[in-house]
């Protein structure tokens, strides 16, 4: 079974050309960590309410990615709450996305392309190896925001993870979003991790726009 | 630390819960709750015992009422405090789950 994590990359890659999409791209990286920290609550390694989070088991997951978050966190007991956390791994981002990469491509889900545009700027691409995982994401996210039934515990962390950095558009249609707006709203509605990845995401948002009107 | 108790009453199985519904007790919430479900059509979870929910505690909850959604189990949460309601209501939880201010008999 795929980590969140690697769930969330392998949904930003377009299955067409194998580019990395990622309308908000800060946003999206806010999502990664929301990722990490939903793999570590299902692990038991982690647990919040609705504002703090508790480390309850520091033993290692045997997840690379995992063990070296869950360190981090071990040895920082000046933070507390989801928000401070979130920022804190933010700067991590590179190395999350890096690495649930390395670990699809081992997979043999994706690989990986190098190549030049116009003979100077490196492009790098992640055609799919293997396109059945991404469309059993896809799937999953599709029933749980259209069905009405209450959905798997990692279904409803994944579309309140998709949703706020602009991933649950390539699964679903404009109008089909538009139609169960209210669904999608409750699903992200119930995980702390998520409301607060989506405060995160707005509050980057506004300020970029303050700082956009004041260069205008 | 939570403690469980199980009474039948008026067709309904009530699962009295009490104490901190969190990480370390979640999965014996939900394998109780899942156990009620599984040989009962009506069963209530009776918090008025519970003072602590984390999102843990909320996830065992939402896959206990899944489980009776599947099944065709009446399932209810009944009782809560002051507290532990506000943490329902701010998951939304009130969309989805059938949630009682007492038990059902």
């Amino acid at each position: 079974m795929l980590s969140m994590l690697e769930e969330v990359v392998l949904l930003a890659v377009d299955e067409k050309n194998g580019g990395l999409r990622s309308t908000r791209e800060f946003g999206t990286a806010y999502a990664l960590v929301g990722a990490v920290f939903f793999d570590l609550a299902l692990a038991r390694k982690i647990d919040t309410d609705t504002e703090s989070i508790q480390i309850i088991d520091t033993k290692p997951t045997g997840d690379a990615t995992l063990d070296r978050v869950l360190a981090h966190m071990a040895s920082r007991s000046d933070l507390k709450t989801v928000r401070e956390w979130l920022e804190e791994i933010f700067q991590q981002r590179d190395d999350l996305e890096g690495e649930a990469l390395q670990s699809l491509i081992s997979q043999g889900i994706l690989r990986h392309e190098k190549s030049k545009l116009l003979w100077i700027i490196d492009v790098e691409r992640f055609p799919l190896v293997d396109n059945k995982p991404q469309q059993y994401v896809k799937v999953r996210l599709a029933n749980a925001v259209l069905s009405d039934d209450i959905p798997l515990t990692r279904d409803i962390m994944l579309v309140s993870i998709a949703e706020p950095c602009g991933l649950l558009g390539y699964v679903l249609s404009e109008a089909a979003m538009a139609t169960r707006r209210h669904r999608i709203q409750l699903l992200c509605n119930m995980e702390t991790i998520s409301r607060k990845v989506t405060d995160a995401i707005l509050g980057l948002e506004t300020s970029m726009r303050q700082a956009m009107t004041r260069v205008v | 630390m939570i403690q469980l108790t199980e009474e039948t009453r008026a067709g309904w199985c009530i699962v009295g819960v009490r104490g901190r519904v969190d990480a370390e007790s979640a999965d014996e919430l939900e394998a109780a709750l899942r156990a009620a479900i599984g040989a009962n059509g009506k069963v209530a979870a009776n918090f008025a015992g519970v003072d602590y929910v984390s999102s843990a505690g909320l996830r065992a909850v939402i896959q206990a009422a899944r489980a009776a959604q599947g099944k065709s189990v009446e399932f209810t949460i009944c009782s809560m405090n002051a507290h532990v309601k506000k943490v329902f209501d701010m998951s939304g939880l009130h969309q989805i789950l059938h949630i009682q201010g007492e038990l059902p008999c």
